[in-house]
């Protein structure tokens, strides 16, 4: 039972998300948004390829090691 | 050769460093060890204060390495505990009255006649924590499952790597079941996930601690103290002996013995 019912989840499971973005920054000594504008970078220069699903491209940062890797994930349309 | 320095560091202050340090020592020595525990934090010294000892302290770690004493002289031997001693910071010197290369001396005279050796480093990651640092074997970062004290240890294990030292093992404090099973604390698999390192402690929230420290009595001489308990297993596991994990649900929390005896769940 929390304190808001029904809608919010764990404050913990945002500390750990926030954290783990956060860490990503500080091991590879990254700018503050520049995941966010390399992604967007991204974006740009994938709309030209009709076979890449835009919407559903993903910057992931793979969790438990200590490696300084972002991971860019790109759907391909099943039906092209 | 098995690891036998160690410092305990944490980047953010306030975490439990000088209590968990002078409870591993006292715990090994306890069993027989003959241990030392170094304040490193100059200017800033309460490890003396963790162990009752702060009466007894006649000579530091500056009068050391300025000659004054050599080091044996200055070790505080603990009144409860055999094997255990205490070599403490100066209360009047900053920081940089001690260098890496000091401490590196003053360690490796001592290492021979002893089996354990503890260096408690000061908060932050400037050059009083790399002189803590620079004589351990290993290195124990003790976190709380909060943010910005999950931070910080990840600041700190990435400069203790940058150093050449061997991953820090993790000690996880003041862990309060409660607040995980409310969702409003992070849990230990979050919190070695989050960090990437092994596991060599969860210490709960105990709210006898500060007694405690009043008393100048570490937990570990405490039988029936949880949080002494689990530093116990730590010293253990710097051992080498294979202890499982306390297990620590909010079953045994005040409130839900409360709420059970009320018919809540």
């Amino acid at each position: 039972m929390g304190f808001w019912p029904f809608s919010r989840k764990p404050s913990k499971d945002v500390a750990k998300q926030r954290l783990q973005v956060i860490l990503k920054y500080d091991r590879a000594g990254l700018p503050p948004n520049s995941v966010e504008a390399l992604k967007n970078a991204i974006l740009n220069a994938l709309k030209d390829f009709p076979f890449v699903d835009v919407s559903g491209v993903k910057i992931n940062f793979p969790q438990n090691e200590r490696e300084e890797k972002i991971e860019l994930e790109i759907p391909v349309k099943a039906d092209k | 050769m098995k690891d036998k320095v160690f410092c305990v560091t944490s980047g953010k202050g306030g975490v439990g460093k000088s209590t968990i340090t002078g409870n591993i020592a006292t715990a090994l020595a306890m069993q027989g060890y003959k241990v030392v525990a170094i304040d490193a934090d100059i200017g800033l010294r309460n490890l003396d204060l963790v162990l009752g000892l702060e009466n007894r302290i006649v000579y530091d770690i500056v009068h050391v390495i300025e000659g004054t004493c050599p080091p044996e002289k200055a070790l505080v031997k603990d009144k409860k505990t055999k094997n255990l001693f205490l070599l403490p910071a100066a209360q009047t010197k900053d920081k940089s009255a001690v260098k890496p290369e000091n401490m590196i001396a003053i360690v490796e005279s001592l290492r021979e006649k002893f089996d354990f050796m503890f260096i408690d480093s000061p908060a932050g990651i400037e050059d009083g924590f790399k002189t803590a640092v620079a004589a351990a074997d290993g290195v124990l970062v003790v976190t709380n499952p909060e943010m910005a004290s999950i931070r910080d240890a990840d600041r700190v294990t990435g400069l203790c790597e940058a150093m050449g030292k061997p991953e820090p093992k993790l000690i996880v404090n003041r862990l309060d079941p409660v607040k995980v099973k409310r969702g409003d604390m992070l849990d230990v698999d979050d919190v070695m996930q989050i960090l990437g390192l092994e596991l060599i402690g969860i210490v709960p929230e105990d709210k006898s601690m500060v007694a405690y420290i009043n008393r100048g009595q570490p937990a570990v001489l405490e039988k029936d103290s949880l949080a002494g308990k689990a530093l116990r297993n730590i010293a253990d596991r710097l051992l080498g002996k294979d202890v499982p994990f306390m297990k620590l649900d909010s079953e045994n929390g005040f409130l839900s013995k409360f709420k059970k005896l009320f018919g809540g769940s």
